[in-house]
């Protein structure tokens, strides 16, 4: 009689559901960031451009992740409905602080769950990565203060 | 459109947040010696990692003293790294309460591959101050990188965090 199918669930189940927030948060940022362009004029621009890159690299590398372990890597969502309207140069830098603490949640998420020690370094580059980006619109929206203690965890 | 940028996210990160204040508590019961908790067993420490634990607390209590120093070598640095400070001594705090048993101050030895920060020098003078705190705020970062892949649960997630603000405190040292 063949054995019956394992129902255990996979050693890194855990962490590639973390995994997934965390792609569902660059699919989120790649289409804020479109936002956030459109908002500044050209000169205030590449910074834009530069975070957008960040994300959609992200994005395909954690596609390939799940994927190579026989997940099936979220999609984006057809459309996103915006927090606040987007009117001026500070809303739009509102907006980016948002989606790159948005981003440091699910890499802490990420950390939190992570069974692999390569998924752990990838988290903590990550998160270094968008929290650098978020001082930077932090500042661009006046808030203070520019830097926070815990990104990604509550105050 | 349809799929709310911020709903479904803040939903995430509420839940999110809470089971990480949950590991954290549970770290904190460790540190009086109260396990048993299935939560608790789930985000154990082992003794290596006490060991390491305590010396990332090593490593932050050298970055608060680090702006002590700057301060004192340059008053003027006050406008920007005062509250820069303040946020140091938070992390502190929370590394503090999550390492099993760190005291005030720590004697254990880095852990192997855990850059330290130096702890005898200091600010060559006023003028290199701001340089000099930003190299140590960075070495700080770069220790909790380090350390955090050694890690699993809330102390994973709270390394990286630190590190990450650390990095953002450097920037603004630059």
């Amino acid at each position: 009689m063949p054995d019956a199918p394992s129902t255990a669930p996979s050693p890194t189940a855990a962490e590639d559901a973390a995994l997934q927030s965390a792609l569902a948060a660059a699919h989120t940022a790649v289409w804020g960031y479109a936002v956030v362009g459109a908002a500044l004029p050209l000169e205030q621009r590449e910074p834009v451009a530069a975070a957008r890159q960040a994300h959609r690299d992200l994005r395909d590398r954690l596609a390939v992740l799940l994927t190579s372990r026989g997940v099936e890597p979220v999609g984006a969502e057809g459309g996103y409905a915006l927090p606040f309207p987007v009117l001026s140069a500070v809303d739009a830098a509102v907006l980016a602080v948002t989606l790159e603490d948005g981003t440091s949640s699910a890499w802490t998420w990420v950390l939190d769950q992570a069974t692999e020690t390569g998924t752990r370094e990838l988290g903590v580059a990550e998160l270094g990565a968008a929290e650098l980006r978020a001082v930077g619109w932090r500042t661009a929206a006046g808030r203070t203060p520019v830097t926070s203690p815990f990104p990604g965890l509550p105050d | 459109m349809s799929g709310p940028l911020s709903s479904s996210s803040a939903a995430g990160a509420f839940s999110r947040r809470s089971l990480l204040l949950g590991t954290l508590a549970g770290a904190a019961a460790l540190a009086t010696g109260c396990t048993g908790d299935p939560v608790e067993d789930a985000d154990a420490v082992t003794p290596a990692q006490v060991d390491q634990l305590a010396a990332q607390v090593q490593v932050q209590e050298t970055l608060v003293t680090a702006y002590d120093s700057a301060l004192s070598a340059a008053p003027e640095l006050a406008t920007t790294a005062a509250g820069l400070a303040d946020q140091a001594r938070a992390q502190l705090d929370r590394l503090r309460a999550a390492a099993p048993g760190a005291g005030a101050s720590s004697n254990a030895p880095p852990a192997p591959g855990t850059p330290a920060a130096p702890v005898t020098d200091g600010p060559p003078d006023a003028a290199g101050a701001r340089e000099w705190l930003r190299s140590r705020v960075t070495a700080a970062a770069d220790a909790h990188a380090a350390a955090c892949p050694a890690f699993t649960g809330g102390r994973a997630a709270l390394l990286g965090s630190v590190s990450a603000g650390l990095r953002g405190q450097a920037g603004q040292l630059a």
